[in-house]
Formats: structure tokens, C-alpha cells, sequence
């Protein structure tokens, strides 16, 4: 069944992938059109959060025996993720009413303005990445860190994160355009959805009773695939398992009810 | 030869009030809906075909259907029942600057714009002259400023040739020909016409009967959601002008 919706719409992406890339390529631009600054802003952010919990959790609250060490660097690798994740959550809910002008005069696989939210938000991303390098070859030459082999992982977490943000994108997209509060349940979401993610702490501390549910958010193993590499103990068989199998689940419902909103979706925007 | 624009038994139902609009907060903490939910449509029974080379003007009062009928050919809205087939690639001069940013320069929004169009970098590249001479001298100065500091005017004649430089089988207008000063206008009025005389299917909507005469030989009358007419141009406009006239 699930081949059933999937292939037309893949189909589709693939056939259009030079207007994808025309479309990514507009998001970057104008991202960084105006000044270096639009760069700045896309790791100042995590960098400037990093910093202060930080320094909230080691030098306000003393007894800190949660996240691995260097906690910084488990902050960053996990603040780096979750905005790509969330910037997508809340662009993607956005995707169709901003680019409305767009989709209501040109004939394209609609799944297509969801997709390229994600992309851009990803290349976003790895052009983020050289201020994690740096912080890991700090580390690594004061001996504070080493690396493993399951940095090979850091490329799986990349691939699961765009799925399940693609997923997610595909629900929230047509629900925004037909229910009005919707952007703000997003926001609310978010929020909780940041405390309910391993990004300040790690899945092995927190206790056994909030671990059970923990790994049944899809971001709890793509957290685990992206640290491992610095982390050895962060890599949990079962989170990862389960976010694997989520992340390709939300993705089929995402698609599923994209195009059951399709119709309507047009007539609103 | 086949159609390349099979309309059959089309019809669309929209919502009465402009938004259907939902509310979460609503629906949780009241338990209802408050959301209109009687319905019209603005479109039914509607079937005909058009044929490779065709030039079809779409005719009709505000409020009609004549848009949203195009808007179903052009693909941007999915019938409620019945069915658009459409063979060969569309140009449609719709939403003319719909893909164009105010903020990256009119030459980034050229290559932009048709490359969302399905065109490659070196396409465009290959018609970039042609497409800038088109929109005139003033525009061809300006090409580095961003796209934001044109007149509206320059702004339309941009996306017009680019949209026309695309070179489709299957041309869609929607009204955009009332746009730009009167010498402009008679140059999209001889481009549009090279595009005929090539070969091209035109599917015109469009108010003034001028327009209409000087590009389509075929005419559909849209009344109420319903076609109503469908034959040579003159016969379809004096219907529509008689029953205008008797219904004043």
C-alpha cells in the first residue's frame, strides 16, 4: 500500500529536481543575499544557546551529572540539529501560505514546496557544520574528546532527520492553510517538543521511568546517530531502531494526508 | 490528432464565505465549528476539447467561472468531479510575477523564475538576451537592481517575455493582456499573435470583446457555472451581449 502513495509523488520530486534545486538555491539566496550576517545569524544562534545553558547547568546549577563530556560540544552537535529540525517544523507550516503566489500559478508536484523548506533548512545546516568541526578538534587536541568509528553515523542521523522533517512538513503544510491557529500550536509544539528532545541532557541519564517514553520521540536516536561519533555511549540500538521505523511512518501518514488536503488546500490559498 | 485540452462533466464546489478557515481553539473549547459550510459551484457539467492549434476565448460575466476554469486547466485547482486532461507543456501568463523576489535582482529572478518554469540554467542563458530586448531599453539597464526597485509596469513586462519565451504548445491567459502602457501592449499583442500563427493552442479569458476577436476563432460562453455556448467567436459574443442587454 505504502509503495502505492509513494511512488508517484517520488516520481514526480525526481522529475522536477532542477526546479528543486532552482528553489534552494532561491532560499539561499535570499538567506544570504543582503550580507555575511544571514550566515552569522545560522550559528551564532546555536553557538550563543550552547553557551548559555552552558553555563546555566555547570556554573549556576553546580550538581550537573547529565549530557556527556565536553558538555559544550554535546550541547552544539545537539542545538545544531534541533534548530535545522525546528526551523523546518515551523518554515514547512508556513510552505504553502508564503510561497501562495507560487503554488496558485505554476504546476508543480505541490509536495514540492514542503521538500524544498527542508533541503534549503539542510544546506543550511552543513554549511553550519565547519563551527562543530572546529569545536571538535579543540577538544580532540586538549585530549577532552576522541573520535569514534559511528562518526559514520553523523550522515544517517542527516538522512532520517530530513524524512522525519519532510513527514511532519507534509501534515503541517495543508493543516496550517485550512485551520487559522495552527501556526501557534506549532510554536507551542516546539517548545515542549525541545525539553521532550535529548539536546541539553542524553537518553542513559535520564531515569529509567522517563526513558520508556523518551525513546518513542523519533529525535531521541537521530540525536544518538549524530553524537556517537564523539560519544561512545550514546548510541542506543533500540532509540535508533524506533526512530528509524517512526521517521518512515510519519513520513507515508505525511504524504497520505498531503494529498488528501491537496484539493482543498488550493481552493483556500 | 487528439485534444490537447479534454475537458469532461468538470465541476468545482467552493465554500460560500472566502475562508473556510478552521480554529482549533474553537473546535476544542466550544466543541463546534464555526466555519461556513454551505456551498456553491462555481463550476459544473462543463465538457468540451480542444484541438492542437486552437485559439479559444473564454467569455463571460464576473463571478462566472471563467477563472477558476482556467486555474483547473492550468492545474493550480483540483476538480471536485469530472476530469482536466491536458497534453503537452502549459505557459501560463496567470499570476505573471508570481515567481519573481523583490529583494535578489531581476536578472536572479529571470534565471529563477524559468528555471521554475522547468527550464536549465543553459536554456535561459540561451534566451537571456532575447527575453531582456523584449521588456525594453528602460528594463535591459536595470537588470542588477533588485527586483523590488521596478515600476509595477517594468515589473509585468519582464515576467510577460519571460513567460512568453518559454516557448509551451499550450498558451493560458488570464486578463493579463490590460496591463502596461498602450505601446507595450501592442507589442505582447504581435508577440501573442507570432505565437498563434507558430502553431501554438491559446486558451484566452478575457473581458473586452477587441481581445477576444483579435485571438480566438472559437468562444465559450460561461454563465452560473455552466458552459453555455461554445462556437465561433462572434455568434458566442453577440449571445452574450443579448442576454446582457436582457438581463439589466
Amino acid at each position: 500500500m505504502s509503495g502505492m502513495i509513494l511512488v508517484p509523488e517520488f516520481k514526480g520530486l525526481m522529475a522536477n529536481r532542477n526546479v528543486l534545486g532552482t528553489l534552494v538555491r532561491r532560499d539561499l539566496r535570499v538567506r544570504y543575499a543582503r550580507s555575511v550576517l544571514g550566515y552569522l545569524w545560522s550559528v551564532l544562534d546555536p553557538l550563543a544557546m550552547s553557551l548559555i545553558y552552558f553555563l546555566v547547568f555547570t556554573l549556576i546549577f553546580k550538581a550537573r551529572h547529565v549530557g556527556n563530556e565536553p558538555y559544550f560540544l554535546h550541547l552544539l552537535t545537539g542545538l545544531l540539529v534541533w534548530q535545522w529540525f525546528s526551523l523546518c517544523m515551523t518554515e514547512t507550516s508556513r510552505a504553502l501560505l508564503q510561497e501562495s503566489r507560487l503554488v496558485k500559478s505554476t504546476n508543480l508536484p505541490r509536495e514540492l514546496w514542503v521538500v524544498r523548506v527542508v533541503l534549503a533548512k539542510g544546506v543550511e545546516f552543513v554549511l553550519s557544520l565547519p563551527i562543530l568541526v572546529i569545536f571538535v578538534a579543540i577538544y580532540v587536541i586538549r585530549g577532552e574528546a576522541h573520535l569514534n568509528w559511528t562518526l559514520v553515523y553523523f550522515p544517517v542521523g542527516m538522512v532520517l532527520t530530513f524524512i522525519l522533517a519532510t513527514g511532519v512538513g507534509l501534515i503541517l503544510a495543508p493543516i496550517t492553510v485550512l485551520v487559522t491557529d495552527m501556526a501557534r500550536v506549532v510554536r507551542i509544539g516546539l517548545r515542549m517538543g525541545f525539553y521532550a528532545t535529548p539536546i541539553i541532557y542524553s537518553v542513559q541519564s535520564a531515569p529509567e521511568s522517563i526513558r520508556r517514553f523518551l525513546i518513542f520521540n523519533p529525535m531521541s536516536g537521530i540525536m544518538e546517530l549524530f553524537r556517537s561519533g564523539f560519544f561512545e555511549s550514546e548510541l542506543g540500538r533500540r532509540a535508533v531502531v524506533i526512530s528509524i521505523v517512526l521517521s518512515v511512518l510519519v513520513f507515508i501518514v505525511g504524504t497520505a494526508v498531503f494529498k488528501r488536503f491537496e484539493a482543498p488546500v488550493l481552493k483556500e490559498i | 490528432m487528439k485534444p490537447v485540452i479534454e475537458v469532461k462533466d468538470l465541476g468545482i464546489e467552493f465554500y460560500r464565505g472566502k475562508k473556510r478557515r478552521m480554529s482549533l481553539r474553537e473546535m476544542i473549547l466550544q466543541g463546534r465549528n464555526t466555519a461556513p459550510k454551505d456551498t456553491f459551484w462555481a463550476l459544473r457539467h462543463v465538457t468540451f476539447d480542444v484541438r492542437p492549434g486552437d485559439a479559444v476565448g473564454i467569455i463571460g460575466s464576473n463571478g462566472g467561472g471563467k477563472s477558476t476554469l482556467l486555474r483547473m486547466i492550468a492545474g493550480v485547482l483540483i476538480p471536485d468531479e469530472g476530469s482536466v486532461r491536458v497534453r503537452g507543456d502549459v505557459a501560463p501568463l496567470i499570476e505573471l510575477t508570481g515567481g519573481f523576489l523583490g529583494e535578489l535582482t531581476a536578472r536572479e529572478n529571470v534565471y529563477l523564475a524559468a528555471g521554475l518554469h522547468g527550464l536549465t540554467q543553459a536554456d535561459i542563458s540561451a534566451r537571456y538576451d532575447e527575453i531582456v530586448d523584449f521588456a525594453g531599453s528602460q528594463v535591459k539597464a536595470s537588470m542588477e537592481m533588485p527586483f523590488r526597485h521596478f515600476s509595477s509596469g517594468m515589473q509585468v513586462r519582464l515576467a510577460f517575455s519571460l513567460i512568453t519565451t518559454l516557448d509551451k504548445p499550450i498558451v493560458l491567459v488570464d486578463e493579463v493582456l490590460a496591463v502596461g502602457d498602450r505601446s507595450f501592449r501592442e507589442q505582447c499583442y504581435v508577440r501573442m499573435e507570432k505565437m498563434l500563427s507558430g502553431g501554438k493552442t491559446l486558451f484566452l479569458v478575457s473581458h473586452s470583446e477587441g481581445d477576444l476577436r483579435r485571438f480566438a476563432q472559437r468562444g465559450l460562453y460561461v454563465r452560473e457555472g455552466r458552459l453555455v455556448a461554445d462556437g465561433p467567436i462572434e455568434d458566442v459574443i453577440s449571445e452574450y451581449n443579448d442576454y446582457s442587454d436582457e438581463h439589466q
